[in-house]
């Protein structure tokens, strides 16, 4: 079975980050509407990127000599949950910073290091994820997107969908097949760098219950990539995705997703006032989130230890991503009172987060999912 | 330090805190040998400041113990008697021999749990507190309920005593018992799980199943999470707790706690229904506990309004202000 989290706190160096981010992001950010804030990490926009990496916040793990900061994970925390807290459009950058320099720097050669992350900390490399297929949800083994060796490069045929950016991206990392049939499941899968520009991608973007066109779907005819577009060793590609997934679970974006409405929502009680059962909800939220902070720092913690705490991790972001959506149900729950005069800006930002609210649970691998990992780790499975 | 006390304390309780102990000091025979453990044990005095004479740990140090004494369900009011001893301790006060229960006012009764045995109450009263000896108290059996026994003394009975805030200090030691009663409530589910046969398998085995043992193990681990920021000192109460820290712990284990026990006993099946099988003890110890102190709408309340008249700006920075893992000092 799994043992208790200690408490774990962010080292004061990195604490010492935190004013000169929300100082810059007073000033970035605060102009935009809050139902556009909502969108967390969804939101697009290159030039804010662009700004964070003048500032040299984009890559702040990767090494110095590839143009990083060369700090630790502690770091990243703090700027990644002031970033979301104040609801700024981080997506454009997100996925590379988060999770494909780090992919890279792990497994690439160090002629791919050399290329991808400098230009990743310049925001000149946005990439996207090519996990999920048509086909291919859940059970992430059964992908039937192929590459094949042709001469020193591989040919590409397939589809993946769901593609978060892939419209906007440069390079996507693409979970394929390299070897064996799909019924070979995990042995024969590696990770692939698309140059999303080749000749033989089409990318068509989705447009999602918001109204937003945040993900595509992109189809493969015969593109053609040079040899070095693979990423760490052929046939390794479900450890390697697996690698990535357990970093993906446990940050800041597992439980600040709706922190806009509840910000919005707070505040607004602040103006005219609450009665005891909006205090009593609110209050509740609260524990919530320091409780599930604390979970947060803490497999973070464990991270900077060298460990791999793939079971805790899923733990945080099954009870984060709950968190999640009970924020627009309960906020639903308070405003739903006859006569009550609420700002526009407040019903907006919690009509788009109640709709998004059912993905949190969904991107990076779903509730049943996740229990099932926990199963396993409690010895049931 | 930290595993020492936790080792001696585990080795303690499954020595003398056995079902059989637990179930006998619970149907009314003598706590006494239990006791006489914990007074040996030198836990009592853990959180007595050094200069009163105590060990001077903290409430981190000594969280630790109540979860294991939560585990074991134990009937005595260890976590409330070291309280008490730290209060009366540190105020110059002298410490009676024997265990002290923090009462609820009830009128201008003490409302106590139904199954724990003391010597002592002590009492909020008129922003002080009264040290009231349990043997001379009169019980009122009409409004006693197995959630909460209620106890009256005669007019100017017991000593009169400087108090810290005791709600505050009570809802600590019950989120710590609860703590520890969820993990134990979590282990004995994973191995009935995996004893119990049905359709010739173990009922483990069945992904339903599976699944609610993971939403409880999601709570088990939320709640020592709870337990752990409550148990941070940087509040100036008994024990320096944090009343900040303890509403959003009461609450939140409060929470948990409903859910742990409802998946404990729906994967025991009716064999957690009997009365032989422990689980009724833990949960039982749940539902009592979620009850004292303030409950989730109580402290829910509370910390509302207390954000709302805070002017730290959004929730993130109330929460890293004043809810974070470490003292504020030591993360500036
Ligand atoms: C906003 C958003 C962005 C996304 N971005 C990306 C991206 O950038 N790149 C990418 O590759 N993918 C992306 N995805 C896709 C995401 O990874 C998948 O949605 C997810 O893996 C689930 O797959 P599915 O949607 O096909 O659901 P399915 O796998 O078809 O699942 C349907 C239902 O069945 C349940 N289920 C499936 N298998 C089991 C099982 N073994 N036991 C119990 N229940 C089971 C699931 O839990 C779910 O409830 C994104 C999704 C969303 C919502």
């Amino acid at each position: 079975m799994i043992g208790a989290l200690p408490l774990a706190a962010i080292p004061p160096e990195d604490e010492a980050l935190r004013p000169e981010i929300r100082a810059f992001l007073q000033e970035a950010v605060g102009e935009i509407p809050p139902e556009r804030r909502a969108r967390s990490w969804m939101g697009f926009d290159p030039g804010f990127s662009r700004k964070l990496a003048g500032r040299g916040w984009l890559g702040l793990t990767f090494p110095k000599e590839y143009g990083g900061a060369g700090r630790g994970a502690f770091a990243r925390y703090v700027l990644v949950e002031e970033l979301l807290a104040a609801g700024a459009p981080v997506s454009a950058h997100w996925i590379a910073d988060r999770q494909s320099g780090p992919l890279i720097q792990r497994f690439g050669t160090e002629e791919q290091r050399r290329f991808y992350l400098p230009r990743i900390c310049r925001a000149e490399a946005f990439f996207c994820i090519g996990m999920s297929e048509p086909n291919t949800g859940s059970d992430l083994a059964s992908v039937t997107t192929r590459a094949v060796r042709e001469g020193d490069g591989w040919r590409l045929n397939g589809a993946k969908i769901w593609t978060t950016n892939a419209q906007h991206s440069h390079y996507m990392i693409a979970l394929v097949r390299t070897s064996g049939a799909p019924g070979d499941r995990h042995k024969g899968l590696s990770q692939i760098i698309v140059d999303l520009h080749a000749p033989g991608v089409r990318i068509s973007p989705i447009r999602d219950l918001a109204g937003d066109a945040h993900f595509s779907e992109v189809v493969f005819e015969d593109v053609l990539l040079p040899g070095d577009a693979l990423i760490g060793e052929e046939g390794s590609g479900w450890m390697q995705v697996n690698a990535e997934l357990a970093f993906e679970r446990s940050g800041p974006e597992r439980v600040l997703s709706s922190a806009v409405l509840l910000d919005e929502w707070a505040n607004w009680l602040r103006e005219v006032g609450a009665g005891e059962a909006a205090e009593a909800l609110l209050g509740r939220l609260i524990a919530h989130l320091a409780v599930l902070r604390a979970m947060s720092i803490a497999v973070t913690g464990r991270l900077v230890e060298g460990e791999s705490p793939i079971v805790e991790a899923a733990l945080v972001k099954d009870l984060g991503t709950e968190f999640e959506q009970m924020i627009p149900t309960v906020i639903a729950e308070t405003l739903a009172r006859p006569g009550l005069v609420a700002p526009g800006s407040l019903m907006r930002t919690l009509a788009y987060t109640a709709a998004i609210a059912p993905s949190f649970s969904l991107r990076g691998g779903t509730r049943e999912i996740l229990r099932g990992m926990i199963a396993r780790g409690m010895g049931l499975r | 330090m930290d595993s020492l006390l936790v080792r001696s304390a585990q080795e303690l309780f499954s020595r003398h805190a056995s079902s059989e102990a637990v179930r006998a000091i619970r149907a009314g025979g003598s706590p006494g040998s239990l006791w006489g453990e914990l007074e040996n044990s030198g836990f009592l005095d853990a959180l007595v400041p050094e200069e009163a004479g105590g060990i001077g740990l903290g409430p981190a140090e000594a969280l630790p113990v109540l979860i294991a004494a939560g585990r074991f369900a134990v009937p005595l009011p260890l976590g409330e008697t070291m309280l008490a001893r730290a209060v009366l301790g540190g105020a110059g006060e002298a410490v009676p021999q024997g265990a002290i229960l923090l009462g609820e006012a009830y009128g201008d009764a003490a409302r106590v749990p139904a199954f724990a045995r003391a010597d002592w109450v002590l009492l909020p009263r008129d922003e002080a507190a009264l040290l009231l000896p349990a043997g001379a108290a009169v019980e009122d059996e009409a409004a006693g309920s197995p959630l909460g026994r209620v106890l009256r003394w005669p007019e100017g009975a017991g000593r009169r005593v400087p108090a810290g805030d005791l709600l505050v200090a009570g809802a600590w030691a019950e989120i710590a018992v609860m703590a520890g009663a969820m993990e134990r409530i979590l282990e004995d589910t994973v191995r009935h799980a995996q004893d119990r046969q049905q359709f010739g398998r173990p009922v483990a085995s069945f992904q339903a199943v599976q699944q609610q043992i993971s939403v409880m193990t999601e709570d088990v681990f939320a709640s020592r999470m709870a337990a752990q920021l409550a148990s941070v000192a940087d509040g100036d109460g008994v024990a320096r707790l944090n009343p900040v820290r303890i509403a959003a712990a009461k609450l939140r284990v409060g929470e948990a706690a409903v859910r742990v026990a409802a998946i404990g006993h729906a994967v025991h099946g009716a064999m957690g229904i009997t009365e032989e099988v422990d689980l009724h003890l833990l949960t039982g110890h749940l539902q009592a506990g979620r009850m004292r102190f303030g409950g989730e709408a109580h402290w829910g309340a509370w910390l509302g309004r207390r954000f709302l008249a805070d002017n730290t700006g959004e929730t993130l920075a109330f929460v890293r202000a004043q809810l974070g893992p470490a003292a504020p000092e030591a993360s500036a």
